[in-house]
């Protein structure tokens, strides 16, 4: 029995899984309404006690809207980053650098945040070039900027597979011509002298000497690289005082192959391959003790996930707990508000309204405040995320979107259901009111 | 109006005892009995029982023992969910304050039993609502309770106690917050309808106007019945 249902389970698609999910959650709040309401229409009743105490009740409303927004704000949010993150690594299926901190070197080569690094030499560089699995071995240059934008050295194929080959203008053809991310502001034509260094600390004359021209704009690729200048890597070699990669008499030669001899060095290369096994292969051809270590920055995104989802775990138990505390502030709510409304209770008692009947307009109340609450939560929480994903994508730029995912979906029906359910307590409670003291009151 | 039909219930109360729940005696009546469609007036001065006598003849308050009979049904031998079905089919109450549902409209107050009575009878329930109001002059419309003077509030409650076509009406000083013009013509409406509808009337009042138009009179003091007699 139990092997047809997983069975079952396993066969449905997906969306029907999370559909199933979402009612097998709802499905406890949906009995206990089913049962309070059945052959009752006490919605005119409803009506006229939350107009009656229509402030308290707008207040439990934004209450429980802002707790649920925060709630699916905060997960989707860590879902959407997640997503940006993973995506803006996309294209850099392995780096290899000199030994040392993977994520120092991701953070570098990917989110360009360059910091420090040991170099490899050209004969590394060319032995990772030529091993014949390569498809693309990208030596980076970081270091230099113009305005809030770095200037990267690399080569024309790493700047069209990066853009998919898609390109305005054209790639550069000589050293001093460059191409700049989609969100660059420089047009194509546009010429510019790169200072030495970022931010506040760059020496902008520097580099008097040169003048770059912008041939090209690449197409958006939602990472960092969009607000990155691409410049041949011996652009950015000749203008710090080093050989250019490669021997004098093909000195102007632009990309590979490099020359070992005249190769300055590299923090960092992206090496691509066209086969999956190759990836793990170089992987592991290029992981050597002392020497150099490669590694998928994935792979490091991936660990990193684990950690934050550890994060993530403790941030939904902080959101259970908030929930937890929300639902215990509604259910007090709820209790005064049921004293304020005693007397209408009582009269309806006194008037011979069967217990279910008056448990159901208690119940009523406290299940459209509930669910007013969780709707307005929602909206509340898709905004919130989708001010924080435009916060996150304009510091960062990595794209960051937020959408409402089937785990927001289910963290509502949770809360809706266990609310719900809780709310039954208040309106069991009142039952218990002696009726002439309610009339009294 | 289809107001002749004779619906009113006897009667009969033996050794009713009501305690508070440290277990002072509050009423001790060893004897009612009274015939179907009577007029009842309940006076007394205040805190001597007469409101926890008719609460106690609608089976609402607690601590109570003996019996009160209306017709064959001994209504504290019931459970309370029994007690409150016999109040909607049989027993109509009107309080001294209206108790009404302020944000609802005149014809929502006055058929607010249909909202928990059976699908089927609720639009005749509604339908003999409107036909109080209107046999009360209360034409109002869809305006809220909240701004009727007290006249037409308490003429509200009434059409409430009487949509039921209940064969009981209690009425827990129906006159006390009105003035002394609009409670007289709320008199004559109380005990034209229920003379009309051979209901039987228990009602608790400081009003002599009201105690007077009743058939019989009921005085108790410190909760006893001191006095059984027509009007003074």
């Amino acid at each position: 029995m139990n092997g047809l249902i997983t069975d079952t389970w396993a066969g449905l698609p997906p969306v029907a899984q999370e559909i199933l999910w979402t009612l097998i959650l709802l499905l406890p709040a949906l009995i206990a309404g089913g049962l309070t309401l059945r052959g009752y229409a006490p919605w005119p009743l409803v009506r006229a006690i939350i107009r009656r105490y229509r402030w308290p009740a707008v207040m439990f409303v934004l209450l429980i809207a802002i707790s649920v927004g925060m709630g699916i704000g905060l997960l989707a949010q860590e879902r959407g980053l997640r997503h940006g993150t993973a995506k803006a690594a996309d294209k850099f299926d392995l780096i290899v650098a000199a030994p040392g901190s993977e994520i120092t070197v991701m953070m570098a080569a990917v989110f360009l945040q360059p910091t420090d690094m040991p170099l490899l030499d050209g004969p590394t560089y060319a032995e990772i070039a030529n091993n014949e699995n390569v498809a693309i071995s990208a030596p980076l240059a970081f270091g230099d900027s113009f305005g809030t934008a770095s200037v990267i050295g690399t080569t024309a194929q790493f700047a069209r597979y990066l853009a998919d080959d898609r390109i305005e203008g054209r790639i550069w053809r000589t050293s001093t011509e460059a191409v700049a991310g989609a969100l660059v502001p420089l047009a194509i034509g546009d010429s510019f002298t790169p200072a030495h260094g970022h931010g506040d600390a760059a020496e902008g004359d520097a580099h008097d000497g040169a003048h770059l021209t912008l041939v090209g704009r690449m197409a958006p690729t939602g990472t960092p690289w969009d607000r990155a200048i691409l410049v041949p890597v011996e652009t950015v070699w000749e203008v710090h005082g080093l050989a250019n990669g490669h021997a004098t008499e093909r000195g102007d030669q632009i990309g590979p192959p490099f020359d070992p001899d005249y190769f300055p060095g590299t923090p960092a290369i992206v090496v691509h391959a066209e086969e999956l096994w190759a990836n793990y292969a170089l992987r592991s051809d290029f992981t050597r003790d002392s020497q150099t270590m490669a590694f998928f920055p994935g792979t490091v995104l991936a660990n990193l996930y684990s950690v934050m989802g550890d994060i993530r775990q403790a941030m939904s138990v902080m959101a259970l707990v908030t929930q937890v505390l929300v639902a215990a502030s509604v259910l007090l709510g709820l209790f005064i508000l049921s004293r304020l409304f005693r007397r209408q209770i009582a009269l309806l008692r006194a008037l011979g309204a069967p217990a279910r009947f008056v448990f159901a307009v208690v119940w009523s109340f406290g299940a459209v405040l509930l669910l007013t609450g969780a709707a307005l939560g929602l909206l509340t929480g898709l905004g919130t995320a989708a001010v924080l994903s435009h916060v996150v994508t304009a510091r960062t730029d990595i794209v960051v979107t937020a959408p409402l995912g089937w785990s927001e979906i289910h963290f509502l029906a949770a809360f809706v259901s266990v609310t719900l359910l809780l709310s039954l307590l208040p309106a069991a409670v009142v039952l218990r009111h002696p009726v002439v003291e309610g009339l009294r009151a | 109006m289809g107001d002749s039909r004779p619906t009113g219930l006897p009667l009969s109360v033996s050794a009713l005892e009501v305690r508070s729940p440290r277990g002072r005696v509050l009423l001790s009546l060893p004897a009612l009995e009274a015939p179907a469609g009577a007029l009842i007036g309940i006076r007394g001065p205040s805190g001597a029982g007469k409101s926890t006598l008719l609460y106690a003849l609608s089976g609402l308050i607690g601590g109570t023992t003996g019996a009160v009979r209306w017709g064959q049904t001994d209504l504290l031998s019931l459970s309370a969910e029994r007690r409150a079905a016999f109040r909607a089919r049989h027993i109509g109450m009107i309080f001294q304050d209206f108790l009404l549902f302020e944000e609802l409209d005149a014809l929502g107050n006055a058929g607010i039993t249909a909202l928990f009575r059976p699908r089927a009878e609720r639009p005749s329930l509604r339908a003999r609502a409107a036909e109080r109001l209107a046999r009360l002059g209360l034409d109002l419309g869809d305006r809220g309770v909240g701004s009727l003077s007290g006249g037409e509030r308490q003429r509200v409650a009434i059409a409430r106690a009487m949509a039921a076509e209940a064969p009981i009406l209690l009425a827990d000083e129906p006159t006390a917050s009105l003035d002394r013009a609009a409670a007289d013509r709320l008199i004559d409406d109380l005990v034209a309808l229920t003379r009309d509808t051979g209901t039987t009337l228990i009602a608790v009042s400081h009003d002599l106007h009201l105690i007077d138009r009743m058939d019989r009179v009921l005085t108790i003091e410190d909760g006893t019945l001191t006095k059984d007699g027509g009007p003074a």
